[in-house]
Parts: C-alpha cells; sequence; structure tokens
C-alpha cells in the first residue's frame, strides 16, 4: 500500500476547513511545516481512518472532532496492488466509511464492507503493523505506555517474526516452554533463592541439620562426661578401698601411738631440767647475795674513812671562801661610789649645754622677727600699690581694644575725609600782591587748595563779593564720613575720650596702672609668697622663740660638748669597774655557800658511814662472819650447776620427737581427710552419673544419631535436586536462547546495514520477551537500552521500525512508514545520517516525514507535496 | 535335665534415631514386649530358665524406665528363672547399669556379672563369660576349659564373634574359640552379638536378636529353645519365631525392557504384612523416562501401605530413544533441551556427579513436560 493524498475536513484545527496533502512520492515525502501546523492532526487522523471503525467513539476518535463539533471526516488515496482507491470514513456524526475506485469513481465497498476491505489491505485483523511503523511525535521508545498496545505491538512482533523465521513456538517452545520453565522456577524456588540459596524447605532441612548437630554435640559431650564420672567414680572406689585397708590403718595408728608416748617422755625431761635450771638458779641468787653482804660491809669501812678525810677539807675551804667573799665585798662599795660620782659629773655637763644652745636659738629668733617685721612692712606697700592700681585699670575702658578701635574709626574718618576732599571743588590762591581773600572774615591761604562748599562766599577786597557755586558731588562720601566721624565719636566715649589724642592718653595711662599693678604683685608674691598673714605668723613665733634671749657672754657649745664627752667616758669606766666588782663579789659568795654545803654534806656523810660500819669493836668479827657464808653460797652454786648440765646431756630430742608425732598425726589425718574428700566426690559422682543416667542420655545421643543421619540424607536429596533443577534451567535456557537467536535473525539481518551507518561495528540485543532491542553493543560493551542518550534511543527506534518495514516488504506487505517529528534529541551529525538511512531504505520503501525543522530536513531530500487548507 | 531358652540382643532402649518418630515409637515397643514373648514361649515349652547372652541393653546407661520397665516384665514372669549376662553394649563395667538391675532386679532374676560356675539347678552348670569390656580383646571363655563343675551338665554363655567369623555386629573384635564347646566339653554354648540365628557347631548356637533392628539379616528373628537330657545327651535345639516387625531390603533389578509397575508389585510383601514391614527398596538396572515415571508413580501410591517405606533409585540408570525424548517435544528448544541432558548423561566423560544431575534434570524435565 502506498498514500497518494490525504484530505482531513473538520478535523480539529481544521474546523469547517478541509486540509489536503496531495502529491505524496514513492520514496520520502517531507512534510515541513512550523508548529501548530497540525502535522499531528494528519497522524493521528490516518491512524483512526485505518485503525478504528468507522462507528468507533473512542477517545482517540473523539480527539479529532474540533471544538465547534460536528462530523469528522478522514480520506486517504491509496495505491494497491489491485488499483488506486480513496478510504473515507465520517466519524461521529452521520458515521460510515467508503472505499471509491479512483479510476471511475465506482464505490468499492461501503462501511463494514469498507472496514473488511481496509483490514485485509492491511493484512491482519489486528493492530496490524501502523503501530509498529508510524512513529508518533513524542513516542521515544520502542513500545507505546499502554499495555494495551503494547499486547497488540506484540502480537505484530510476533506474528510479523514468525512469518519469516517459522513458528515461533516450534523455534522455542512456545507456551510449553514456558510452563515447563515456570514449573522449573517453581519447583526451584522451594527450596533455593534466586542466587541460589538453600531457601524454603531445603533450608528447613539445613536447619534441622545444623540444630539436630548442634544438639548431637552437646549430648555427646555429655555422654562423654557421663563416661567421664563412670571413670572417675571407679577410680574413687578403688582409693576409698584403699583407705579402708585394715592393716595399713592399724599400721598408722600403731606409729602414731608410739609417736605420741615418745613425745611425752621428752616432754617430761623438759619439766626435769627446768626444775635443775631454777635450783641452779636460786643458788645463784644466794652467791651473789652473800657476795654482795660482804661487798657491802667493807665499802662501809673504807666509806667511813674517806668520810673522815673529806669532812675536814671542806671545812677549812668553806673558811677561807669566807674571808675572800668579805674582801671583795669592800671592793665592790667602794666602785659603787665612785660610780656614782662619774654620774653627777655626766649630768652636770648636760644641763650646761643645754642652757647654752637654748639661749644661742632664742637670740636667733629674735633675729629673724626683725626681718620679718621688715619683710611684712614691704608687702604691705607692695599690696597698697597693687590694689591701687588695680582700681586705676579696673576704671579706664581704655584698653589696647579699645585704643585699636579707636585707631581704626580714626583711620576710617581720615580715609573718607580725604576722598570727600579729593572729589570737592577746590580753590587755590596764588598771591602776587598783598591783597588776600577772605572767606568768613579768615584769609584765604595762598599756594594751596581750599575746598569749596556748595556755596562758598568769598570776599575780594577792592573787588567785592564773590560767591562760588559748587557741585555738591560728594554728598555721599561726606555722608559716609560723618558717619564715620560719628562712629569714632562714640568709640572715644566709651572710654571718656573726645579726641583721638585723649584716646592714646587714656590708654597709655591705664597700660601703665596695669603694669604698676603686675609689679606690684611680683614683689608681693616674692615677699609672701604664702601670704602676709603666713608672715605674721611666723614673726609670732619667732618672738615666742626669742623669749629669755639676752646680751651675757657665752661658752663655746665644742668646750660644753668636750667636758660632756669626758665626763660619759668617766661614768663608763666607772660602770665597768662597778660591774667587775660585783660579779667578782658574787662569785665569792656563791664558793663560800657550796662549800659550806659541801663541808656540811661531808659531816653527814661520816655520820652516816660510821653508823654502817658499826661499832668499831664489832667490826672484825663481821668481817668474818660474811666471808663464810659467802664461800658457802658459792659452793651450792657449783653443786645445781653440775647437777644441770648433767639433765641436759640426758635429754631426749624434743623436736625429733615432735616430728615423728607430726607425721604419724599427719599420716592419720591426711587419710581421714582423703577418705571424706574421696567419700564427697563419690556422692558428687553418683549423683552426677545419676543424673545424666537418668535421662537416658545415651540413648538420646543414639537417638539424635540415627535422627541426623536421615536429616542429612534428605538434605543431601534437597541438594541433587537443587543441582537438577539448575541444570534442568540453565539447559532450558540455553536451548531458548539459542533459538531466540535464530528467531532474531531476520530482523538482525536487516537492521545491521541501517545500524552501521550511526554506528560502525555496533549491535542490537534482542529481549527474548518483548521482541525488542534491549542493548547496544559497541566499543566492545553493551549498554541497555535506558542508559543511552535520548538521541540514541530515538534513532535506535527509528531504526528498528526501518527493519521490521523492510520485513514486510519482504512478504509483499508494502507499509509506508510514518515519521511525526520523530527526530527531536538527535544532533546535526546524526540526523544527516538517520536521512541516509532513510533514504536507502526509501529506495523500496514509502515513506513520510511530519516535521517542523524546516532547515534541518532540507538536507532530506525526498518530494515536498502540496499542502492546501480551504474553507467547506 | 534342663530346658531353657536361649536369647540375645534385646536392645532395649534402643532409639531408632534415623526413622520418623511414629515408626521409633512402633519399633521401641517390639522390643519392649520381646520380654513377654520370650516368657511366654517358656511357659508354652516348659522351660525353666530364660538365658540371655549379652546385650540386653542398647546402652550402658540405659533410662531408668528401660530399665524398670524390663525388670518388671521379668518379675512378671515368676515361672522362670531370667539369666542375665553383659554383652558389649552392657558390659560388666558399665557400673551404674548393673547397680541399679541389682539394686532393683526381682529374685528370678540372676545376673552373671563374674566368671564364675553357677549352678542353675542340681544338674546343670553355667559358666558365663560376661564381656569385661565393649572391646576386651581376648578370649573371655577361655576359663570354661578348667572349670570345675562336678557332674552337672556344663552350658557355657558368652558374647562376641567367633574366630572364623569375618565380622561381629558392629564391628567388635571376634576372639571366641569355635571350638571352645568340645575343649570345654560344654552341652551346649549360647552365644550372642550377632543379631542372626546362627549355628556354629554341634552344640554352638548364635540365638540371634528376638526382634530385627535392621536389614542386614533376612532370616525370621527367633529365640531357641534347648533341652538338655543329661551330660552325655546332646543338646536338642528348636528355632521358635518371636519377631513382629518384618524388615525386609528388597533389590528390584529392572531389565530395560520389562514393565517397571508389574515388576515392582511383584517385589512386594503382601497388602496384610505391609503394615507391619519396614520396607527398603532398592531399585537398579535402567528404565526408561516413561517407564521410571510411572514406577515412581507407583512407590509413592503403596509407600502409605508400608511402616516405614524408602525407595532408592539412584542405582536406576536410565534409557530412553527417540519416543521418550518426543514426549518432551519433537522439536524446539524444549527437545534440544532434552537432548542436551540426554548426551550429557551418557557422557563417560564427565565428572559422575554432573551426569546424575543431568540425568536428574531429564528425569524432571519429564516430569514437568508430561505434566502440561
Amino acid at each position: 500500500m502506498k498514500l497518494l493524498a490525504l484530505h482531513l475536513t473538520n478535523v480539529r484545527k481544521f474546523t469547517g476547513k478541509r486540509a489536503s496533502i496531495t502529491g505524496i512520492g514513492d520514496g520520502i515525502t517531507v512534510v515541513s511545516e512550523a508548529n501548530e501546523f497540525g502535522k499531528s492532526t494528519f497522524f493521528d487522523a490516518i491512524h483512526a481512518l485505518f485503525f478504528e471503525k468507522y462507528s468507533s467513539s473512542a477517545k482517540s476518535v473523539k480527539s479529532l472532532q474540533p471544538y465547534a463539533g460536528g462530523a469528522v471526516e478522514v480520506a486517504a488515496d491509496v495505491e494497491t496492488d489491485q488499483g488506486s482507491f480513496c478510504v473515507k470514513k465520517r466519524f461521529l456524526s452521520r458515521k460510515g466509511a467508503k472505499i471509491t475506485r479512483l479510476s471511475d469513481g465506482a464505490t468499492v465497498a461501503q462501511d463494514d464492507e469498507a472496514e473488511r476491505w481496509i483490514s485485509t489491505l492491511l493484512g491482519t485483523a489486528s493492530d496490524g503493523p501502523a503501530g509498529l511503523l508510524w512513529v508518533r511525535q513524542g513516542l521515544l521508545g520502542l513500545e507505546p505506555d499502554s499495555a494495551k498496545e503494547k499486547t497488540q505491538l506484540m502480537e505484530t512482533r510476533r506474528d510479523l517474526l514468525s512469518s519469516v523465521a517459522g513458528e515461533i513456538d516450534a523455534m522455542t517452545g512456545g507456551r510449553r516452554m514456558d510452563r515447563v520453565m515456570r514449573r522449573v522456577a517453581e519447583s526451584l524456588s522451594e527450596i533455593t533463592t534466586r542466587t541460589g540459596r538453600k531457601a524454603g524447605t531445603w533450608k528447613a532441612a539445613s536447619e534441622v541439620v545444623d540444630a539436630l548437630d548442634a544438639e548431637y554435640v552437646s549430648v555427646t559431650a555429655q555422654v562423654q562426661s557421663l563416661d567421664k564420672a563412670l571413670s572417675d567414680r571407679k577410680q574413687a572406689e578403688a582409693s576409698l578401698k584403699r583407705l579402708d585397708n585394715a592393716d595399713a590403718k592399724a599400721r598408722r595408728d600403731e606409729a602414731f601411738t608410739a609417736a605420741k608416748a615418745g613425745m611425752e617422755k621428752a616432754r617430761a625431761h623438759v619439766g626435769f631440767v627446768t626444775l635443775a635450771r631454777q635450783d641452779r638458779d636460786l643458788a645463784e641468787l644466794k652467791t651473789k647475795s652473800a657476795q654482795s653482804e660482804l661487798d657491802a660491809f667493807l665499802n662501809a669501812i673504807d666509806l667511813l674513812n674517806t668520810a673522815g678525810r673529806q669532812a675536814k677539807n671542806s671545812s677549812a675551804e668553806a673558811e677561807e671562801a669566807k674571808c675572800e667573799a668579805l674582801r671583795l665585798r669592800t671592793v665592790l662599795e667602794a666602785a659603787q661610789i665612785q660610780h656614782r660620782g662619774a654620774i653627777e659629773a655626766v649630768a652636770e655637763n648636760r644641763k650646761l649645754l643645754d642652757v647654752t644652745r637654748l639661749q644661742i636659738a632664742a637670740r636667733k629668733a629674735k633675729t629673724e622677727a626683725a626681718q620679718l617685721e621688715k619683710q611684712i612692712t614691704k608687702a604691705e606697700t607692695a599690696l597698697g600699690g597693687r590694689n591701687a592700681a588695680r582700681a586705676i585699670t579696673k576704671a579706664s575702658s581704655a584698653t589696647p581694644e579699645w585704643l585699636r578701635r579707636v585707631e581704626q574709626a580714626q583711620a576710617e574718618v581720615l580715609k573718607l575725609n580725604a576722598a570727600v576732599e579729593a572729589q570737592a571743588t577746590t580753590l587755590e590762591m596764588t598771591y602776587d600782591g598783598a591783597t588776600r581773600i577772605t572767606q568768613d572774615g579768615v584769609i584765604v591761604p595762598g599756594d594751596q587748595p581750599i575746598a569749596l562748599d556748595a556755596e562758598t562766599h568769598l570776599n575780594l577786597p577792592g573787588i567785592g563779593k564773590m560767591t562760588v557755586h559748587s557741585p555738591d558731588v560728594g554728598e555721599e562720601g561726606r555722608a559716609r564720613l560723618a558717619t564715620a566721624e560719628d562712629s569714632l565719636n562714640d568709640t572715644l566715649s566709651q572710654a571718656g575720650g573726645e579726641t583721638f589724642q585723649e584716646a592714646r592718653i587714656l590708654a597709655t595711662t591705664r597700660a601703665e596702672a596695669e603694669t604698676k599693678a603686675d609689679l606690684a604683685q611680683a614683689v608681693l608674691d616674692t615677699l609672701a609668697p604664702q601670704g602676709i598673714e603666713t608672715l605674721r605668723t611666723a614673726k609670732a613665733d619667732a618672738d615666742l622663740a626669742a623669749t629669755g634671749a639676752n646680751d651675757e657672754k657665752l661658752s663655746a657649745i665644742t668646750d660644753l660638748e668636750s667636758h660632756l664627752a669626758q665626763a660619759q667616758e668617766a661614768e663608763d669606766k666607772a660602770q665597768r669597774g662597778l660591774s667587775n666588782a660585783d660579779t667578782e663579789h658574787a662569785t665569792a659568795r656563791e664558793i663560800t655557800i657550796k662549800l659550806q654545803a659541801a663541808a656540811d654534806s661531808a659531816q653527814q656523810a661520816l655520820e652516816r658511814a660510821s653508823v654502817d660500819a658499826g661499832a668499831e669493836e664489832t667490826r672484825d668479827s663481821q668481817r668474818a662472819e660474811r666471808l663464810r657464808a659467802q664461800a658457802q653460797e658459792q659452793s651450792a652454786l657449783i653443786k645445781a650447776e653440775s647437777e644441770l648440765l648433767a639433765l641436759i646431756a640426758a635429754a631426749p630430742d624434743l623436736d625429733t620427737a615432735q616430728a615423728e608425732l607430726k607425721r604419724a598425726e599427719d599420716t592419720v589425718n591426711a587419710v581421714r581427710q582423703e577418705r571424706v574428700q574421696v567419700g564427697e566426690r563419690l556422692a558428687a559422682l553418683s549423683s552426677e552419673i545419676r543424673t545424666l543416667a537418668g535421662n537416658g542420655i545415651e540413648e538420646h545421643r543414639d537417638e539424635l544419631e540415627g535422627q541426623l543421619e536421615a536429616a542429612r540424607a534428605t538434605e543431601a536429596r534437597f541438594e541433587q535436586q537443587a543441582a537438577a533443577l539448575a541444570r534442568l534451567q540453565s539447559a532450558l535456557d540455553a536451548e531458548r536462547n539459542a533459538a531466540r537467536d535464530t528467531y532474531f535473525g531476520p530482523i538482525q539481518e536487516e537492521l545491521k546495514p541501517l545500524l552501521s551507518i550511526l554506528h560502525r561495528d555496533a549491535a542490537l540485543s534482542f529481549d527474548s520477551e518483548s521482541l525488542l532491542p534491549s542493548g547496544l553493543m559497541r566499543d566492545q560493551a553493551k549498554e541497555t537500552l535506558e542508559d543511552l542518550s535520548g538521541g540514541t534511543k530515538e534513532q535506535i527506534a527509528i531504526l528498528t521500525r526501518l527493519a521490521f518495514a523492510r520485513l514486510f516488504a519482504r512478504q509483499g506487505r508494502h507499509m509506508p512508514i510514518i515519521l511525526d517529528d520523530a527526530l527531536v534529541y538527535s544532533d546535526d551529525d546524526r540526523i544527516i545520517k538517520m536521512f541516509t538511512a532513510l533514504t536507502r531504505v526509501a529506495r523500496d520503501q514509502q515513506i513520510l516525514v511530519f516535521t517542523c525543522r524546516q532547515l534541518a530536513f532540507q538536507d532530506l531530500g525526498g518530494a515536498r507535496p502540496t499542502v492546501e487548507i480551504i474553507d467547506t | 535335665m534342663i530346658k531353657f531358652i536361649h536369647s540375645s540382643d534385646l536392645h532395649l532402649g534402643k532409639p531408632f534415631g534415623r526413622f520418623p518418630e511414629d515408626v521409633r515409637v512402633r519399633l521401641r515397643q517390639a522390643r519392649a514386649d520381646v520380654l513377654p514373648s520370650l516368657a511366654s514361649l517358656a511357659r508354652d515349652h516348659a522351660a525353666s530358665h530364660v538365658l540371655l547372652a549379652g546385650d540386653t541393653f542398647d546402652q550402658t546407661t540405659p533410662a531408668p524406665s528401660v530399665i524398670r520397665q524390663a525388670l518388671n516384665m521379668m518379675r512378671a514372669a515368676d515361672h522362670l528363672t531370667w539369666i542375665l549376662m553383659p554383652g558389649n553394649h552392657d558390659h560388666a563395667n558399665a557400673t551404674e547399669l548393673w547397680r541399679q538391675v541389682a539394686r532393683d532386679a526381682p529374685p528370678n532374676v540372676i545376673l552373671q556379672l563374674e566368671p564364675e560356675p553357677y549352678a542353675l539347678n542340681a544338674q546343670a552348670t553355667l559358666l558365663p563369660a560376661p564381656p569385661t569390656e565393649r572391646h576386651p580383646g581376648r578370649d573371655l571363655t577361655e576359663w570354661f576349659d578348667g572349670a570345675t563343675t562336678g557332674e552337672t551338665v556344663r552350658i557355657g554363655l558368652a558374647h562376641g564373634s567367633v574366630t572364623d567369623f569375618d565380622s561381629s555386629e558392629e564391628g567388635s573384635s571376634s576372639v571366641i574359640a569355635p571350638d571352645r564347646a568340645r575343649r570345654a566339653k560344654l552341652s551346649y554354648l549360647g552365644l550372642g552379638d550377632w543379631h542372626g540365628q546362627l549355628q556354629i557347631g554341634p552344640e554352638t548356637w548364635y540365638s540371634g536378636a528376638p526382634e530385627a533392628d535392621g536389614f542386614k539379616h533376612d532370616k525370621i528373628p527367633s529365640a531357641l529353645l534347648v533341652e538338655i537330657e543329661g551330660r552325655t545327651a546332646p543338646a536338642k535345639v528348636t528355632s521358635l519365631p518371636t519377631g513382629t516387625i518384618n524388615w525386609r531390603r528388597v533389590t528390584l533389578d529392572l531389565a530395560g525392557e520389562d514393565s517397571c509397575e508389574t515388576a515392582h508389585e511383584a517385589v512386594l510383601p503382601s497388602l496384610r504384612e505391609r503394615a507391619l514391614t519396614m520396607l527398603d527398596l532398592v531399585i537398579t538396572g535402567r528404565a526408561g523416562p516413561l517407564d521410571r515415571v510411572a514406577l515412581e508413580t507407583a512407590i509413592v501410591k503403596v509407600a502409605p501401605d508400608f511402616l516405614w517405606h524408602r525407595a532408592d533409585l539412584g542405582a536406576l540408570g536410565m534409557v530412553h530413544d527417540t519416543a521418550d525424548l518426543d514426549a518432551i517435544d519433537r522439536q524446539g528448544a524444549l527437545r534440544a533441551a532434552a537432548d542436551a541432558l540426554a548426551q550429557e548423561a551418557a557422557d563417560d566423560t564427565l565428572p559422575p556427579k554432573a551426569r546424575e544431575a543431568a540425568q536428574a534434570a531429564l528425569s524432571h524435565l519429564f516430569s514437568f513436560a508430561l505434566e502440561v
């Protein structure tokens, strides 16, 4: 089928109009119009014409109706193998379809028959290839959005490819394969995850194995504990038997008894030794006592003799000391008298010196008071002068400032006066005789200009009177002069002056008064910097200090100070002599007291020694008695010592006896303790054994062993099953993919040369489910369709459709390709290449291109149809 | 004159852990019922003693309930005397077990824990050889030769393997002299350990376990009734069936051309027996995929008839022809996958595991393809 012309009447924006495209060529035809022209309206109308029943009120049909309503009419002139026809449909109102032969205008079919005619023309009762080949504006991908359209296009592709490569089902296993694969997937999913890990029943079986294994390990450990407990108990029982052996016990008891007896004997001997040692110690004490008594007696005799000598010597020494003490007392008293005389001499010299110093000070104060009197007088004079000068100053306003203003005013008056005079009419007389002209009785001087008033009356002797009238050209100047003179007078009057010379005098007078005041103040500041009152106070103080001043002759201070120093030196010397005498006297007194005390003590000792030594007539008999007693005690001590040494020599070894007893005792205790421990151990082991055996732990272990074996077998079966199913799945996948590769062969064959125009050595991979391209292989890398740019995606979409169109053509089903602004994202370079691809296909394929890119599509070439819109 | 029942290997308390819970309960109960059965046989045949030649208990420390219930059953059979000798599972060194038995045993239960002569009655003396450990490592019956028993009948009782046995139960060492009865002038030597009943010599017998516990032995579990008239008279030994559970391991060898379903039906026990049968079906040979599917269906169908049922098809090879593969598909990807798997399963150059996986995958493919 080829399109020859399209006619739209009352379609969308063509309300009440007829829009036609005529002159559509065999190859490429480009309808290049601006946006909003209505290209998509043409596209949708063609789609409705061929794929919507004339009776349809589907959304796609309703969308064709303009706002004003009315019937929508779409017609297309087509060329078929049977000739050229006009296919026309009227939608929504006065609906109908009609096929008319163009050659003679004969009606070929109407309404439903016309629909069948169209279906036959398209070659299928379904949606036909148009959706596959006709690309709407904005449809970037390969599939439409709606599920219905997707399904329809899928069927179309399947149908198209089936007819080329054979029965799809035969190749891929079809639905039978699908069901088997689904069944495999279901079976596999029952025991594995998508990634092949254990799941479902297999995982459960595996978990059972793990749980049983863990329990088995635990129970086996308990069985081992039980075995160990049984073994330990056996050993403990053997130990107990050994410990309870009667012979061994008798031997231990016998050894213990013997050791105990030996220990008691050793302890008794120790008692004997202790008694002997006590006897020896007692004898030793007695011996020492006898010796002490003897020594005391002999010592008393010696002490008596010594005390006699010492008492005599001490008495003599005490007497001698007393004499020395008396002598030193006399020396002390003489020193005291000398010291007192020295003190008095010092006091007298110091008093004389003080009186002299006071007189000198009084006399000095008197002089100062006189000077102060003079100073006060001068200060008071200066004060009076300063105050008088200040009064003048204060009374006068003729300040330097005032004088400056007077001088300024005076200068102004002089300046203005000069100006007036310069402007006035003057008269200068040069007398050559004695006659003189007078004015108002005053002779007008000669050889000098005289200003004339406005009306000047001159008396010219001998001539008469002459009145000179001068024009009053300096009135303004005179007014300003008058003002200046007034100002000068005002300024002068401020300080009481009347003339400028007075002003100078007044100012000078005031300045002199200020100078005087300053001078007087300077004198005052010098004489009484702190005020005259201060001077007066100082004078009063000086007057007071000068009290008692006289004119008597005074000794020199230096002489007086020298006398005082000599007196003080004499006093120091007397003081030292007194101190030495006092010390020597005190020492002598102390010695005297001590010697007296020693003499007293020696006397007392003599008395005691006499008592201790007893009466002199019994002293020999006492010495003999004490010597005999001492010898007797010494003999008893030697005997006791001998007996003690004999006992010690004969004593058994107590440590050995103790060690033997301890060893025997330890042996008995150790056996007893071990027996207790073994008994306890036995009880604990029996308890443990009863507990473990009571639980039938061995039986449980054996049971677990069996369960584990069965569970492992089950798990192994699942593993085998999973491996088998996975192998089956991979085999099915491989074979179906291989079949589909064959199935996609024709489309790849058509696509390859077209694709190479855009991408050298590129290839498309197809999705086995959708039968559409799913990825692009280029530069040895595969990119999914979703990852490609918009431009590449739309180019692939168009190329794929071109390939499908060529497949249609190979079947003898020539269908036009319609592209509605299908190249939106492609750059200029790609568009040129796409034009090449389109041109290549257009050699035996009609292609109708709608585009708004008028400039870009100029290079596409092809026919440019006539587009006409007329009112109906 | 003495008449007694000789039995052994009761293995009371054996858990049978590899079987499902309901089967385990049934198997344990069957073992517990052995004692009343033996008592009944003894009563029926006027036997005065039951001699248990070891492994009465399955463990050295069985659960107290197992011990108590066993002793209670023995106590109930007070018309006879039970002679209990340890075996390798419940050897004499299992102190806790035998202490408990000794403590709780009724008067008609006699323990034989020491190798000492015991007068069964005035005319007969028992020479026991109780194992001291699980693996004693020596012939414990040696002492029989020199044992003094006067003029009484000498009856030996031992547990273990004879030396010309290749292997005993569960691998215990074989040390009992096979001619011990002759050398020790025994009228009868009762042995335990071998679970199948077996006569070793004129006077030497393994009684076998009274209730089977595995598929190893194909004879019906029985006890032995022994009658000895006098010291010089030969022992009269009669086998008395005792087992209630039928353990059967059946091998079904398929030649490939047979009808698998028919062959399978032929090897199955009668319907009446099945409820008390433990069936371990081992299928070998070769079968086509359709036959295999049919066989698997048949197995699944009959399995509930049995107390326990297992079918091992691991050794069943697959044979298939074009017609079989046509059942999957005549062409296309499905058929190509089937061809690839069949080729892989037959490829001897591949590892066995890969071949097995391919064959199992092909079996699944057959199953799934036939479902749809």
